[in-house]
């Protein structure tokens, strides 16, 4: 966690509690990423009416990809078409991508998706936030978080971000969960969340602080040693039937000759 | 050298309408197939955002593999072990094997976004990928699968050297065959094993691969002797009884095994409170994971134990068939009931909105049952025109290393 809180990197900050649900993000991701309206790479999930009158309250969220620090896109995909930038954004190169669409399985956020209306002429990609790479390179911040109305979303280094996080907590801890969703979550997150309602209501899965892909790269990591060994283990067992085989072979030949010998 | 191919005249296959039906299921899958390639995936399939992963992989890929465990089971049998007077059944069970490989292929090719970039697995490696790791090996088993049952082949067109010189080095590609197919059979577990947020906790385990591999081995046992029975009354050929009873024996063996790891785990890792659950929201997982409990392990490692019941065909057939369907509901569990997806909430764009359930649609099953129908026509043809039921005498001169 340490090791994390070092890395200088861009992060999102989004504050449930300031979010108005007015979706004009949505609106300036499609046209930044010329991205058609009905795939878009951003969403705006609203929880609804909570709670019990007179304490009635509402809230909405805003999703696109959570950039992990230790992606599991990253991990999963066979033929590492995700790469992580060193100043946050998780991205994707369609060159390489088969189209599996193990990525989608493996994210535990559910954020890429998949063309499933191309065929082979068009091309059928996967599709995720970027973190707009071609703003964040000339100093500009990403579309959603420049047209966000009432600063729900912000974006700047992550050590600032968390540092603010943890202000207003402290500042309104009547107002807010005491927790910074994706500070550890998921290996920790370049998208943190403030909520005046519970994560989970929010849709967001319930992490630990270790990676999902923790366990799949431990067992991957046994496959290479393990084929050596069992390749060597077989190899043996063959060789030693084989041997056994043939002195039982020899050795019920033996007998036979005494035998047929002791017969005349 | 001149094609001489022998109908076996021992085999009677009835060609005409069973034939007819497998091509014309064939046709359909390759229309709909076409479908897909010009309109997409979505054009004929309800795969979605929320289900990525469907039908074709629970069935063609998961089962699939599966199902082809025959293959290594027996190779270690008769090569590995040397238990020789189980040849009768090495034959039929390799050509499955490859078989069933080939159709995980032709299966990928449909569900891949990208299939014609399907050789990038070859070039381009990501090594934590787990779906990689199954990638290579059904490519490099697919080849040693081919290597094995070559002499087969070899035979049919009477080339009779080429046979020879095959079988004489054929133990350094069992043993790989073997060493692929552990590694493969078991990455299937590991595919699940960076869901851990989504797979039921009855299912996801850490030691997925481990449970994977034994069931495995359990499911290559009961193919043997489906396969066996199956095709003895559809060919009227002989039934290598005596053999089946020996393999049958192995199987509670195998299951008890099973078991005890499963139970095992699930009481180390404390999930025990969801075995009797019944919960509005957990009920459905309970049912599934008692169903594929006691139809894969359990009730045929009763039926299997019974010297009556592995000397009788039928109860031989049934149980394999029993053990089957359990252990391939285990597969639809791990890859697919049992996957709880994001449940996108109210505001929802519509590429992600039209549903959080999936149900194949038809067009999809059409996909999987074509494959399935070239399959068993593949199979057919194979017993028609090779000799794959035949022990031949030259197996005896020509063991390896002698």
């Amino acid at each position: 966690m340490t090791e994390i809180q070092n890395i200088k990197h861009k992060t999102f900050l989004f504050d449930a509690t300031r979010c108005i649900d007015c979706r004009s993000c949505m609106i300036a991701c499609s046209v930044e990423n010329k991205i058609p309206m009905d795939k878009t790479r951003i969403w705006v999930a609203g929880v609804g009416l909570i709670g019990e009158y007179p304490k009635l309250d509402r809230a909405s969220m805003v999703y696109h990809c959570m950039h992990c620090e230790e992606p599991d896109c990253l991990s999963a995909c066979p033929v590492g078409a995700y790469s992580k930038r060193e100043d946050g954004p998780v991205l994707y190169n369609k060159d390489v991508c088969i189209g599996c669409r193990y990525c989608m399985n493996a994210c535990p956020f559910g954020v890429p998706h998949f063309d499933y209306d191309k065929g082979l002429i068009d091309g059928a990609f996967i599709d995720k936030c970027t973190m707009c790479p071609q703003r964040i390179d000339n100093g500009l911040e990403p579309a959603c978080v420049a047209t966000c109305p009432t600063d729900a979303l912000m974006f700047g280094e992550r050590n600032d971000l968390l540092k603010e996080a943890h202000a207003r907590l402290a500042a309104h801890p009547d107002r807010y969960i005491n927790h910074v969703y994706g500070e550890t979550e998921n290996g920790g997150t370049s998208y943190l969340i403030l909520s005046h309602v519970p994560f989970d209501q929010l849709g967001l899965p319930n992490l630990g602080s270790t990676p999902v892909r923790d366990v799949s790269e431990a067992v991957m990591g046994l496959t290479i040693p393990f084929a050596l060994t069992w390749g060597a283990v077989l190899t043996g067992i063959t060789v030693g039937v084989h041997q056994f085989n043939k002195r039982k072979e020899q050795i019920a030949e033996e007998k036979a000759k005494e035998e047929s010998e002791a017969a005349k | 050298m001149k094609m001489q191919i022998s109908v076996n005249p021992r085999l009677r296959f009835h060609l005409s309408p069973l034939v007819w039906i497998l091509l014309g299921l064939m046709g359909i899958a390759f229309v709909v197939a076409m479908i897909r390639y010009i309109y997409g995936i979505g054009a004929i399939s309800n795969l979605s955002y929320s289900y990525p992963w469907g039908f074709w992989i629970s069935f063609d890929l998961f089962t699939g593999v599966a199902i082809g465990s025959g293959a290594f089971v027996m190779a270690s049998i008769v090569y590995i072990f040397e238990l020789k007077e189980f040849q009768p059944l090495l034959r039929p069970s390799v050509l499955t094997g490859f078989l069933g490989y080939v159709m995980v292929v032709i299966a990928l090719l449909v569900d891949l976004g990208h299939p014609e970039r399907i050789w990038y697995m070859m070039i381009h490696w990501n090594h934590t990928s787990v779906l990689l790791e199954i990638g290579i090996c059904v490519m490099s088993y697919l080849t040693v699968l081919a290597i094995e049952f070559a002499p087969v082949v070899f035979e049919g067109l009477k080339w009779q050297k080429f046979a020879h010189t095959v079988h004489k080095y054929i133990m350094p590609f069992v043993i790989l065959g073997v060493v692929l197919s552990t590694l493969h059979q078991s990455s299937l577990g590991s595919l699940l094993l960076i869901q851990p947020a989504k797979l039921y906790p009855l299912w996801w385990t850490p030691i997925l691969p481990v449970l994977f591999f034994i069931s495995a081995v359990s499911i290559g046992l009961a193919m043997i002797i489906f396969e066996a029975s199956v095709s003895s009354r559809y060919f009227h050929r002989g039934l290598e009884l005596h053999l089946l009873e020996k393999l049958g024996r192995a199987i509670p063996v195998v299951l008890v095994i099973y078991l005890i790891v499963r139970f095992t785990e699930l009481t180390v890792s404390n999930d025990l409170q969801y075995l009797f659950n019944v919960d509005k929201d957990h009920v459905l997982m309970t049912i599934l994971f008692w169903a594929e409990i006691l139809l894969g392990s359990i009730i045929p490692l009763i039926l299997f134990s019974f010297r009556r019941i592995r000397q009788s065909p039928n109860g031989l057939l049934i149980s394999a068939i029993i053990l089957l369907v359990g252990m391939i509901l285990d597969r639809f569990d791990v890859s697919w009931f049992a996957v709880r997806h994001p449940d996108p909430l109210s505001y929802i764009p519509s590429l992600m909105a039209f549903n959080a359930h999936y149900i194949p649609s038809l067009p999809e099953l059409s996909i999987s049952v074509g494959i399935f129908s070239f399959g068993i026509l593949a199979f057919g043809l194979a017993a028609r025109y090779l000799p794959l039921f035949d022990a031949e005498d030259h197996h005896k001169s020509s063991t390896p290393a002698d």
